[in-house]
């Protein structure tokens, strides 16, 4: 039965192809410009080495989630499509970031199948992200208002992408080992059962980093979505809303202290209520991110077509107001169906393993790309107060393209289905 | 820990499921309120990579047209104010105006017709042109009414009959459209441009008031009135009428400059006797003469389905005939009291009268051209209304050649040609009467109606048919 092993990604990934390939013929078609037969060269490469990988682990017997990767794929030709028609210089980077994406998770996928032992190292995950954390503090250099980057010299990184991730690898770790005591609490406290401070010192540890991102590197989105990753967590390991609550408003009180005394947080408060006083200055992106989402109707003006460039930033945070005006409300809609896909599949995955560490480290991620991609698209929609984060998958960007494949190649090792022969090993 | 994961899992769909629903609200509920809002760069980039189309008259004279100049696009209007505000202006500022906003869809060439041409377009990198307007005006008649306009406050219209074809169409005061974005100084450090000033003019210079403007018709209306007696009360018309210089309805008198002794109907006319109209409205009757002021266009717009006259016609209006007492249909019936009319209004129910009984529906676009001259569209003349029968028409046909071979409106007699018409001298609240001016030649088979108003600058007569003669001279004389 080799044949049909993994057939139903291939089936994906064929119809993700033709999708691209449509994208990329029309931008064939209607633009301009001299590098138009290395884009579709590109293009025909990726589709060659996500078919290469399906092909890789049908060989190699791998047996994870066959949907992972064909919405990985679909993100990621929407981002080359919509980035080569912004700037055709942003689509190259990417497209070179995404063959790297590619090949780490190929070497995840090859040697970290057995990926138990990744729940021994958690004070190495916590030193290391401690470090990625305060390193851009003092060496970083600002980009796009927030102080995150580290300047490599031949390219900048932003290490707080990678630190999601071993927080989430650190929680999944910590969370394993202690997650009775902290769910059912040793001390009472007016009615409550409340775990003992060595239980509930991670809590407000995690809550003072958070602030400390917030407060030296800016990045309010970062923040954010550290502090809820770190809420979703401890709530599947203890299914105690009482964390969840208490953790919340620890976050409400330290936003309305940075409101008090930051001013770059209070602008993007007033920003938020109202930005038409501020249209030519800080309200100017978020503004041009409304006409763009509002300017393509139901269908969209059609690929090319619109005038998204009129948005700062658009290739980072806003691509997802460029898709929107281009393909439509429905486009902007289908693409969120698939990033509930995405979230749909992690989530099957955290549930069907039997270990507790993976299950922990799968929701975990999942959770990290599910608020990442709310956060975001709530931003540049005016939802929520805007905060300069990137859509996964989608974004321009090698820092946080390379994390989130790193998190699909775990998502994938741990959705592996072992066979009885290979258990024991 | 599974149930923990499927309450997270439902915890973030919903918070996708608000997503989505927002999103949907931002994009049908807010989105034409954003796409219109002046800080939306959208339509003015959309505008500046399409050649807008030409506009020009039925002689090929160009009315509008977009210029290059250093890398720039502009919009230039050759004829100046003539066409103001009729075709109106484009600016970034202040958006479009006139014919410019009511077929802008055209001139950019991205109406529905079009929308294929321009993906073919673009996938071969061709330059994106608007389609050319080719209008039934005449630049030269255009510009003859705007010189006998004058700059008074008033309008002048020019038809055809037999098509409903607008030949001219001018409002005074006008406005140069080329400079409305043009910075003055009044020395009072404000910064404001031409658009500002003429916009808080009080002769109010944007409005166009051969099509907008609300006059009362004065004794204009009583050829109306006239066509109404002879179809439903024939026997009122019939002998003759004394004329003692007033009369009286519950109360109410109305009154005549003079006596006018023994009239019948073509005299009536010709003198102008307010008490002959106004027994003849009273003989048809509230029901009978609101339906005849229907049959003429009151109360319509004949642009049904048609954005132009949707955008830009102010129907005659006439009351309900329910809540019309007697001195008010008396009064009516002279083209007083409540009853108001827009110069365009007045030619199309003149027209009735001159092309045998039928209204032709008025047109101002003849023709639509691609870019590359192929035609698109033309218009052809349909019958809008049946104002009356033949007969009848021929009745009132005679009756106002009577008003300038001998009555009052002498002024518009053209040696060599027989032209009929009706003046008006109509009283309102502002001071002087409205000078009004309606007729036709070749009186035996007209080809040229006109319609003139000059704002309280005294009798029709006086004022207002010897420009008529001069319109009906210069649009006879050239076609």
């Amino acid at each position: 039965m080799w044949f049909i092993a993994r057939l139903k990604e291939r089936t994906l990934l064929l119809i993700a192809s033709a999708y691209f390939l449509t994208g990329a013929g029309t931008i064939y078609l209607t633009r301009p410009g001299d590098n138009k037969g290395l884009f579709l060269t590109g293009a025909g490469v990726l589709i060659l080495a996500l078919f290469a990988l399906s092909y890789m682990w049908q060989r190699l017997d791998f047996n994870g989630n066959q949907y992972l990767l064909p919405l990985a794929a679909i993100f990621s030709y929407t981002s080359l499509i919509f980035l080569y028609r912004l700037d055709q210089a942003y689509a190259l980077r990417q497209f070179i970031w995404l063959l790297a994406g590619l090949a780490i998770v190929a070497f995840i996928t090859c040697f970290l199948r057995n990926y138990n032992f990744l729940a021994d190292y958690k004070y190495i995950y916590a030193v290391l992200g401690i470090i990625g954390l305060v390193l851009p503090i003092f060496w970083g250099t600002e980009q796009g208002g927030a102080k995150s980057w580290l300047d490599l010299g031949f390219f900048h990184i932003q290490t707080s992408e990678f630190v999601k991730i071993l927080l989430v690898l650190f929680l999944a770790s910590f969370l394993t080992e202690n997650r009775l005591i902290l769910a059912k609490g040793t001390r009472n406290f007016y009615g409550f059962t409340i775990p003992g401070p060595q239980e509930w010192g991670p809590l407000v540890l995690m809550w003072a980093i958070s602030l400390l991102l917030l407060i030296f590197q800016k990045d309010l989105g970062g923040a954010l979505i550290f502090f809820s990753t770190f809420l979703a967590m401890v709530y599947v390991a203890t299914a105690r809303i009482f964390y969840t609550i208490s953790g919340a408003s620890l976050f409400l009180i330290g936003t309305a202290f940075c409101y008090r005394y930051f001013e770059h947080i209070r602008w993007r408060i007033k920003v938020w209520l109202n930005p038409w006083p501020y249209a030519d200055t800080a309200g100017y992106q978020v503004l041009q991110s409304l006409f763009a989402l509002s300017a393509g109707g139901l269908t969209g003006t059609g690929l090319g077509n619109g005038f998204p460039n009129f948005i700062p930033a658009v290739h980072t945070d806003f691509i997802f107001a460029a898709i929107t005006e281009e393909i439509g409300l429905l486009g902007g809609i289908g693409i969120i169906i698939l990033y509930f896909l995405f979230l749909y599949s992690g989530f099957q995955v955290a549930v069907k393993t039997k270990d507790e560490f993976a299950s922990l480290l799968a929701s975990g991620l999942t959770a990290l790309i599910g608020i990442q991609t709310f956060v975001i698209i709530a931003g540049v929609t005016k939802l929520l107060p805007l905060t300069g984060i990137t859509l996964p998958f989608i974004s321009y960007g090698g820092s946080s393209l390379g994390a989130n494949f790193i998190i699909l190649g775990l998502l994938l090792v741990v959705s592996q289905e072992y066979p009885e022969r290979s258990r024991s090993g | 820990m599974a149930v923990n994961i499927r309450k997270l899992a439902y915890f973030l769909t919903g918070l996708f499921v608000v997503l989505i629903i927002y999103l949907f609200y931002l994009n049908l509920w807010q989105g034409p309120v954003l796409a219109n809002h002046p800080y939306n760069k959208r339509a003015a980039a959309q505008e500046a990579m399409v050649q807008r189309g030409t506009i020009s008259d039925c002689h090929g004279v160009v009315l509008a047209k977009t210029i290059t100049q250093r890398g720039l696009k502009k919009r230039i209007y050759p004829q100046g104010e003539d066409f103001a505000p009729l075709i109106g202006f484009i600016s970034l500022r202040y958006g479009h105006t006139g014919l410019e906003s009511v077929y802008n869809q055209e001139l950019l060439g991205i109406s529905t017709v079009s929308k294929l041409k321009n993906f073919i377009n673009r996938l071969t990198h061709r330059p994106l042109a608007g389609n050319s307007l080719i209008l039934t005006l005449d630049a030269s008649l255009q510009h003859l009414a705007r010189q006998l306009l004058n700059n008074q406050r008033g309008a002048i219209v020019a038809l055809d009959p037999r098509t409903g074809a607008i030949l001219a169409l001018a409002s005074a005061p006008g406005y140069d459209p080329n400079t409305i974005d043009k910075a003055v100084n009044l020395g009072t450090g404000k910064k404001i441009t031409e658009f500002d000033l003429l916009k808080k003019d009080p002769t109010a210079p944007f409005l166009n008031r051969a099509t907008q403007g609300v006059y009362p018709p004065g004794s204009a209306f009583k050829i109306i009135t006239l066509a109404g007696a002879l179809t439903y009360a024939p026997e009122a018309v019939q002998g003759t009428y004394n004329c003692t210089g007033s009369t009286m309805v519950e109360g109410f008198r109305l009154t005549d400059h003079s006596v006018h002794g023994e009239v019948y109907f073509q005299q009536a006319l010709a003198v102008s006797c307010n008490a002959y109209f106004a027994r003849l409205g009273l003989a048809l009757g509230q029901n009978k003469f609101y339906q005849n002021a229907l049959s003429f266009g009151f109360n319509q717009n004949p642009g049904e389905g048609d954005k132009l006259w949707q955008d830009i016609y102010s129907p005659g209006k006439v009351t309900l005939p329910g809540q019309m007492s007697k001195p008010e249909l008396a009064s009516s019936a002279i083209g007083q009291g409540q009853i108001t009319v827009s110069p365009l209004q007045m030619a199309l129910a003149t027209a009735g009268i001159a092309n045998a009984g039928v209204i032709m529906k008025p047109y101002l676009l003849s023709e639509v051209r691609s870019p590359n001259g192929g035609t698109l569209g033309k218009n052809a003349p349909k019958r809008w209304k049946t104002a009356t029968t033949p007969l009848v028409a021929g009745l009132v046909n005679g009756a106002m050649q009577a008003v300038v071979e001998y009555g009052t409106g002498q002024a518009a007699a053209v040696p060599g040609l027989k032209v009929a018409g009706k003046t008006g001298s109509a009283q309102n609240p502002q001071g002087k009467t409205h000078a009004w001016f309606v007729g036709f030649a070749p009186a035996e088979s007209p080809r040229v109606v006109v319609a003139v108003v000059i704002e309280q600058k005294g009798t029709g007569g006086v004022v207002a048919a010897p420009i008529a003669r001069e319109m009906l001279r210069a649009a006879l004389s050239n076609r």
